[in-house]
């Protein structure tokens, strides 16, 4: 079994990570991590919590939101003015994993999870991560890209995650097994914004629908430029659901995915109609 | 007796152990305290059907923490049992560990016993196993064709019932005839699927040695006293020497009655002279605990204008997955129920319990009943559809009455369907024409 | 194997544990301090039969690595036997036959203590909600709900309707 660290700082982390490499595993409000380690997996020497670094807080400034890597989705879900992301908050898990999961940690879940990554895609949010090479801040979207690239080795230490206040709106929906505390079969998000009776921008994420939350573009250009109404948010589901690469797995088969991705993104558009 | 009579019928019953259960003070058996207890992790098979040629512990023997592996070699006498050898079930065809063969993924094999659970966990997967990969059948009618995998040790993928039929069978009046006289022929096929307990505590024990040569096991089976007796033949002592304490199970539905663990955690407590857990994990319930069976049922029947079944016959194969387990009974009773609660002059039901290369299923709720049910009830309302009757008028029609003769030779007694109906319709707010409204199960008038 | 030596203040009194390298929660509560009402239905963070307090707030401690929780308050359902509000919630659960087999019991009542701590008069919905992370498989989750809507009521002082 691995021991179990902590650091006192943000530099001090970032040294550990450095030195231990790959035998070091962040732990978050670990609801992933102890699964992992539960089920048997002992590839790690040392899991390194992050209590302690006060990364925590939630902030809005100038324009802008910054959320502390380890803020819990029972903090997220009582922003009410982030009624979205707060949506999705709620819908990770019940009431006592909630208290335990970060928005850090959801980053880094894999598909179907991500509940909050997927909005945070459609906020088009700046992740801040400290590195031995000083803080990168790269956007979520490039982060998915090279996380990928590089095997999904976390190239650092998130500290905070950070949007720009919407310009247009944002609706989150999630197709669960039940109401309440349900794995996603898929999630949506939206953030539209129109003048004069026309999409001027559009980021639409979809969560379950690949290997991890991603930004549609085909669906995004389904919309852009034109007036939002039937004939495009029909044009923009079938768009999503051509271009998502969904799994099979004990929640939900690939075939049911790609309906629910079409279905659910109508449902999400037809509100800002 | 009316129903004012009667002191529990009709009453909400409180349970005895309400008071420790709000109370977190209800012993389950993972909650006494017993100390220097080892743990059993079982290193199970990957394939779903394979010969064993190989089996190698002495690396998984070497880990940190290990102290015994067992395996077939183990066993002191008997290496195959049955849990429901003693109420006439045979052959005894389910290995305690595998020896020859694996029938199904997730067979038990080597069990790791080791100072620690995650001890135990680790070192489990280092048990080598030699294969030789089987072709494998996973449908109930691709198992009995003839170029069918055979699954099991007697060479049939089908339980063999006295007289050596293939079927449990019910032979009542002539269901040829009565097609031939019936007004339509309504005919159709239905599939249910597995279904997991998923009890909230998972299967478990602990065998604890007494130092005297005696054995307590603590353990949530089902079944108490069906798990002593099979245990006490598997590990070769006289029942004397065991004691099982459990009655308190954490959700049980019929998925702990499989006497799985008892036997070789007995084994492991006899052989390393130390308490030995075995539980479950979460993984290990939902993968490799028994499941209800999915059952595959054609039915036919012959029905007259006015909604009279006339003739009803059935062919049905329940999954028994790898082993017998409780289903060779399961399908005996699921025969009977064919019928429904129906009373039809000409019955003829062929029911295989049928082997292939899944896990195995055994008992759940109602085994065999619920199934069957769940195909008789989208049936009659097929046939109301058909003849035009109305689905409650259809049943009613066809209820069994008190007297009335059941396909398998027993007078219904008791009958309760007829006023049942009735006050279910009542509560549906559905309205029944006067002579339905008056329909008793002590008479056939109307019906 | 290192060991280390934890401060905890559970149920009321304070506690120095030594526990072994990533051991969960729910292994020192159930394993070191014997408080076996802390049950273990998944061990992955599944069904909620496990529900603590840390510092007063609903946790899963099968998920929560001890060490974690070094220095914190920890409340299981043996912490709560013994103080008032959780008792009109016990009599709840047995009046309205909220309970068959137990094993979910412990966890549906802390989880129901949390939510009535932050919410004394919960609406349906809530009650729903609150409970969602805790599994039952015998009862039918409607004597749960209908229980726990009876407790706030008897904790609130008003009869429910
Ligand atoms: C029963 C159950 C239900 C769930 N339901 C949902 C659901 O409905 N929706 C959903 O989206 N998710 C769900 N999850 C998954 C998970 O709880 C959430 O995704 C949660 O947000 C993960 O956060 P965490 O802090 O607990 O992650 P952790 O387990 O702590 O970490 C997860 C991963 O993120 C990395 N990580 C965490 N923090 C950082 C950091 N600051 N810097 C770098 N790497 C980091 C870790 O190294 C690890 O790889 C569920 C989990 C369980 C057990
Ligand atoms: S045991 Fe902790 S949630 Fe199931
Ligand atoms: S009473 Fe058995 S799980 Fe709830």
């Amino acid at each position: 079994m691995p021991e179990y660290i902590r650091s006192g700082s943000v530099e001090e982390a970032v040294g550990l990570i450095a030195e231990h490499g790959s035998s070091l595993w962040i732990m978050g409000g670990g609801t992933i991590v102890m699964q992992v380690l539960e089920s048997g997996a002992d590839y790690w020497q040392y899991i390194m919590g992050l209590d302690g670094l006060a990364l925590d807080g939630i902030e809005r400034a100038n324009g802008s939101w910054r959320l502390g890597a380890t803020a819990t989705a029972t903090q997220i879900r009582a922003q009410p003015d982030l009624p979205a992301l707060a949506a999705a908050a709620r819908m990770v898990g019940g009431p006592a994993l909630q208290n335990a999961a970060t928005v850090g940690g959801n980053i880094y879940a894999r598909s179907p999870q991500g509940d909050l990554a997927v909005v945070l895609l459609a906020l088009d949010a700046r992740l801040h991560l400290a590195t031995a090479d000083g803080e990168q801040a790269p956007s979520l979207g490039e982060f998915y890209d090279d996380w990928e690239a590089a095997g999904r080795t976390p190239p650092g230490l998130l500290t905070a995650i950070e949007f720009a206040e919407p310009a247009g709106e944002v609706v989150f929906m999630k197709c669960g097994r039940r109401r309440f505390n349900s794995a996603s079969v898929i999630s949506v998000a939206v953030n539209v914004a129109q003048k004069d009776g026309k999409v001027t921008e559009a980021r639409i994420a979809l969560c379950g629908a690949g290997p991890h939350a991603q930004r549609c573009a085909a669906a995004e250009e389904a919309i852009l430029g034109g007036k939002l109404d039937d004939a495009a948010i029909a044009r923009a589901a079938a768009a999503a659901a051509a271009a998502c690469a969904p799994v099979t797995d004990t929640v939900a088969s690939e075939w049911y995915r790609r309906r629910m991705v079409g279905v659910y993104l109508r449902r999400a558009l037809a509100q800002l109609a | 007796m009316a129903l004012k009579d009667l002191k529990i019928v009709g009453k909400s019953v409180r349970l005895r152990d309400l008071d420790t259960h709000v109370r977190g003070q209800t012993t389950y058996y993972e909650d006494v305290r017993i100390p220097r207890m080892l743990h059993l992790k079982m290193y199970r098979s990957p394939h779903p059907h394979a010969k064993i040629l190989k089996i190698d512990t002495t690396e998984a023997a070497k880990q940190p923490g290990v102290v015994c592996v067992l395996t077939h070699e183990d066993m002191p006498g008997k290496k195959t049992f049955t849990p429901l050898a003693a109420i006439g079930v045979a052959p005894e065809d389910e290995p305690i560990l595998a020896f020859d063969k694996v029938r199904w993924k997730g067979e038990p094999i080597a069990a790791v016993v080791a100072e620690s659970e995650a001890a135990a966990k680790a070192a489990a997967p280092k048990v080598k196993v030699t294969f030789e990969e089987l072709p494998a059948v996973f449908d109930v009618e691709e198992a009995l064709k003839a170029e069918a995998p055979i699954v099991t040790p007697w060479g049939k993928n089908y339980y063999q019932y006295p007289d050596d039929h293939a079927a449990s069978q019910i032979r009542y009046g002539d269901v040829e005839r009565a097609f031939a006289e019936a007004d339509h022929i309504v005919e159709d096929k239905y599939q249910t699927k597995p279904i997991e307990h998923a009890p909230l505590e998972t299967t478990g024990c602990v065998a604890k040695p007494e130092g005297n040569g005696r054995y307590t096991v603590y353990t949530n089976i089902q079944a108490l006293y069906f798990a002593l007796d099979n245990t006490a033949a598997i590990v070769g002592l006289s029942p004397a020497k065991l004691r099982f304490v459990g009655g308190t199970v954490g959700g049980g539905f019929g998925g702990k009655v499989d006497i799985q663990v008892e036997p070789i955690a007995t084994l492991a407590a006899i052989k390393t002279k130390r308490p030995v857990k075995y539980k479950y994990s979460r993984e290990d319930e939902m993968r490799v605990s028994s499941t209800r069976a999915a059952w595959r049922i054609y039915v036919k029947d012959g029905v007259m204008n006015d909604g009279r079944i006339v003739a009803r016959k059935i062919t049905t194969y329940q999954d028994a997955g790898a082993y017998i387990r409780l289903s060779s009974y399961g399908t005996m009773k699921h025969a009977g129920h064919m019928p429904g609660p129906y009373t039809i002059p000409n019955v003829s039901v062929d029911a295989y319990c049928v082997f292939t290369n899944r896990p195995p299923s055994s008992a759940m709720r109602g085994f065999g009943v619920m199934s069957g049910s769940y195909a008789i009830e989208l049936q009659m309302d097929k046939i109301a559809a058909v003849t035009g009757v109305d689905p409650w008028q259809l049943r009613l029609i066809n209820a069994y009455r008190n007297g009335d003769m059941k396909a398998h030779r027993k007078a219904a007694d008791d009958a309760a369907l007829v006023e049942t109906i009735q006050a279910a319709a009542q509560l549906a707010g559905q309205a029944l024409p006067a002579d339905f409204a008056a329909m008793s199960s002590d008479d056939r008038k109307g019906g | 194997m290192t060991t280390k030596v934890l401060r905890l203040n559970v149920n009321g009194e304070d506690t120095l544990v030594p526990v072994g390298p990533m051991a969960t929660l729910q292994e020192v509560l159930r394993d070191k301090l014997e408080l076996t009402s802390v049950k273990v239905g998944c061990a992955q963070g599944g069904c909620g039969s496990c529900s603590v307090l840390i510092d007063g707030e609903l946790r899963l401690a099968c998920l929560t690595p001890a060490e974690a929780a070094d220095g914190c308050t920890v409340t299981t359902l043996e912490g709560l036997n013994e103080s008032n509000s959780i008792v009109p919630i016990q009599q709840s659960f047995i009046e309205n036959y909220a309970a068959q087999c137990g094993f979910c019991t412990p966890g549906m009542l802390v989880a129901t203590k949390a939510l009535l701590e932050r919410n004394p008069k919960p609406s349906r919905d809530e009650i729903i909600e609150a409970l969602s992370g805790n599994l039952c498989r015998c009862t039918g989750y409607l004597p749960i709900i209908k229980a726990v809507e009876d407790a706030a009521a008897a904790l609130s002082g008003k009869q429910s309707a």
